[in-house]
């Protein structure tokens, strides 16, 4: 029987969300004071809107009395869910003021993306955005990225912080809390941030020749799209503008950095490499990347676009780690990528459905569960060949050896189904609108897996039921469906339950 | 009639650039050179404005990105509308002429507009598979100018008056939580 919520469940729940509104809002002051800073007037009466509505919101909630300040599991799942619906909702408010977006959905659209770093666009004239909306958008990957949730436990964890840091799809504990679990990931991000800055400001300022404030500026830029794996750009030609190898090779590093899990990061921390590589899901990313960059690269050449094997192995890599890592930078043109076809468009498919690690900023299925999925498959084929009665050994090493239970290679198979079930349904409202098959399914798996990469699709003048297709997909990919189920069944229940 | 059938239908099948033709010194579009990228090729003549920053490097050259869209001419706060994103390319510039120049568009700029003449290079195995144009010759065809921002005081007003009933509703809270 479906039991009805109480007046108190949306108490706690509205409470929470108040907390998280309050914290966006005052996280919206540091684009307020670029702004300021900038005097560019116009955005930062936008961005003064924008805190308001989420202060007075916040405010607003948090004058609600409840009674049971702990959070269970599903109050937990739902206020995630809420958050990541609201955050985009109110953020995109100085965007949609800017000018620069046909319409409210699509100022949202881009929120989303950003939020869910995922990296599609629908801005017109990105070229004369001002810097701060531009810091805006990018500062939405960071917050995406090392999670709102995070921030908040980071600050004020209450009672019932590990629903809220599930909901998140962050499903290992680093560190016996998970308040200390939060704090080691803002501290991880922070290192990387000054490190990640400083070296690509450097670049730009000493090797491409841009003026020092302006390096800072794509220094920034750049580190919170490629650590956040997100992909969105300062400029329209995304990192193609920088044409400079030295440049991608940083962002490389911090793409890779942040499609690591962060219990990557503590073990390498901890300078615990053998065990990193002995790693299930170290190793099944390995492969996974190596199969689609030869994939990728054999298609290319076959092409005939690059006369020159430097060429063709720069290009492929990138784009290649670009999809893989979710993160969706670009290299090359719009049209040109769309161009791609046989091996290089599969390999490229591949690599961004499959996605990065675990508990990182990357989307995608994830590669433990793909390697989990590929363990279990192998047992049962095992198990048909050896004699009736025997027992096939299973498990896996992550971290440690673990075994390979019925009920984990059921989780992680179910999510992965979900991930092909979400991304054949989007591609089918492209279809339904008369894309061709192949662009349908690679920019539905682009906004599903979080990717963000595109071949044309996604375009100001697409309909308005893509667009909110491609939302929602962000949306589901990133939050990796539990806790979107999690708030469907509660407004469910408050409907039907008794 | 059947002559003219006949040409027609060629016109009809051939693309604007046929696959290894020459297009040396042919007036093209930034949008020509990213549809087209593979098959243009030789010098080329463009228009555009340009944009972003101005790299120096070392090698006495100057990187730039060069925009061929509707906003070249209107940008949106200029009041331009919407047609769509930016359609750019990357341009090296002799640093002689880039020092010559005006600063580059941007927010509350448009920059130089200019028609130059240069080579396309598709992914140039020189330059590690990059495309560009390396330019030979440019012509400022219009200066850069400054474009005036209109900040809506109305929204800023709304802004300030909810980040003041928030305070009042924080305090208020903070009373009766005393």
């Amino acid at each position: 029987m479906l039991v009805r919520p109480t007046a108190e469940d949306f108490r706690v729940v509205g409470s929470n969300l108040g907390r998280l509104s309050i914290l966006v809002g005052a996280a919206g002051a540091i684009p307020l004071l670029w702004a300021v800073i900038g005097r560019e007037w116009a955005p930062a009466s936008s961005f003064c809107l924008m805190i308001g509505v989420f202060l007075v919101l916040g405010s607003l909630a948090r004058r609600i009395r409840v009674q049971r300040h702990r959070l269970d599991w599903s109050h937990g799942m739902v206020v995630v869910a809420l958050a990541w619906l609201l955050v985009p909702i109110l953020g995109a408010i100085p965007l949609a003021l800017s000018g620069h977006y046909a319409s409210y959905l699509d100022a949202l659209f881009d929120a989303m993306s950003g939020l869910t770093t995922t990296g599609l666009t629908l801005v017109q004239d990105l070229d004369h955005l001002a810097p701060s909306l531009n810091f805006w958008r990018h500062l939405l990957h960071f917050l995406g990225g090392q999670g709102i949730i995070i921030a908040a436990l980071s600050i004020f964890a209450g009672g019932g912080a590990v629903t809220l840091y599930l909901g998140e799809a962050r499903d290992e504990r680093i560190l016996p809390s998970v308040r200390s679990t939060a704090r080691f990931i803002w501290a991880a991000a922070l290192v990387h941030l000054v490190a990640g800055v400083a070296v690509l400001t450097l670049v730009a300022w000493l090797v491409l020749g841009f003026g020092f404030y302006r390096s800072l500026f794509h220094g920034l830029m750049v580190f919170f799209a490629a650590f956040d794996t997100g992909g969105f750009s300062a400029q329209s030609t995304n990192l193609g503008y920088y044409h400079s190898m030295i440049f991608e090779f940083g962002a490389s590093i911090l793409m890779v950095a942040g499609a690591m899990s962060f219990g990557l990061h503590y073990t390498l921390w901890k300078k615990r490499y053998s065990t990193a590589m002995l790693n299930l899901e170290t190793r099944t990313i390995l492969i996974t990347f190596g199969g689609t960059l030869a994939a990728t690269i054999l298609g290319l050449a076959a092409t005939g676009q690059f006369t020159h094997s430097l060429g063709l192995a720069r290009y492929s890599f990138f784009q290649v780690l670009s999809a893989h890592t979710g993160t969706g930078f670009g290299t090359v043109s719009v049209p040109e990528l769309a161009g791609w076809s046989g091996l290089a468009f599969g390999g490229m498919t591949i690599a961004m459905a499959l996605g990065g690690m675990g508990s990182s900023t990357a989307g995608g299925v994830k590669s433990l569960r793909i390697g989990i999925t590929v363990r279990t498959i192998i047992a049962q084929i095992k198990q048909v060949l050896v004699p009736e009665g025997a027992l096939v050994g299973r498990s896996y090493f992550q971290n440690a050896k673990t075994r390979l239970t019925p009920e984990l290679s059921q989780a992680a198979m179910s999510v992965s189904l979900l991930y092909v079930a979400m991304y054949l349904l989007g591609a089918a409202v492209a279809l339904a609108y008369g894309y061709g098959l192949r662009e349908a399914l690679f920019e539905a798996i682009s906004a599903g897996a979080n990717v963000g990469l595109s071949v044309g699709v996604t375009d100001p003048a697409m309909p308005a039921l893509l667009k909110i297709t491609y939302i929602a997909q962000m949306w589901l990919g990133r939050l990796e469906f539990v806790a979107c189920f999690a708030l469907f069944g509660f407004i469910w229940s408050t409907w039907r339950g008794k | 009639m059947r002559r003219l059938l006949f040409i027609a239908s060629v016109m009809l099948l051939v693309p604007a650039y046929p696959a290894g033709a020459a297009t040396d010194g042919v007036q093209v579009s930034v949008t020509d050179l990213i549809q087209d990228a593979a098959v243009i090729q030789g010098n080329v003549v463009v228009q555009g404005e340009l944009i972003g920053d101005y790299g120096f490097r070392r090698d006495g050259s100057m990187w730039t990105q060069l925009n061929g869209d509707s906003y070249v001419y209107k940008p949106v706060l200029d009041g331009g509308p919407l047609t769509g994103g930016n359609v750019g390319v990357a341009v090296r510039i002799p640093e002689a002429i880039a020092r010559t120049l005006d600063k580059p568009g941007g927010y509350r700029v448009r920059g130089p507009l200019v028609e130059i003449v240069g080579e396309w290079k598709y992914h140039d195995p020189h330059r590690g598979g990059e495309s560009y144009i390396d330019v030979l010759t440019l012509e400022v065809l219009e200066p850069g100018r400054g474009l005036v921002e209109h900040p809506d005081y109305w929204i800023l007003a709304s802004g300030l008056i909810l980040i003041a009933a928030a305070a009042a509703l924080r305090r208020g809270s903070g009373r009766a939580n005393r």
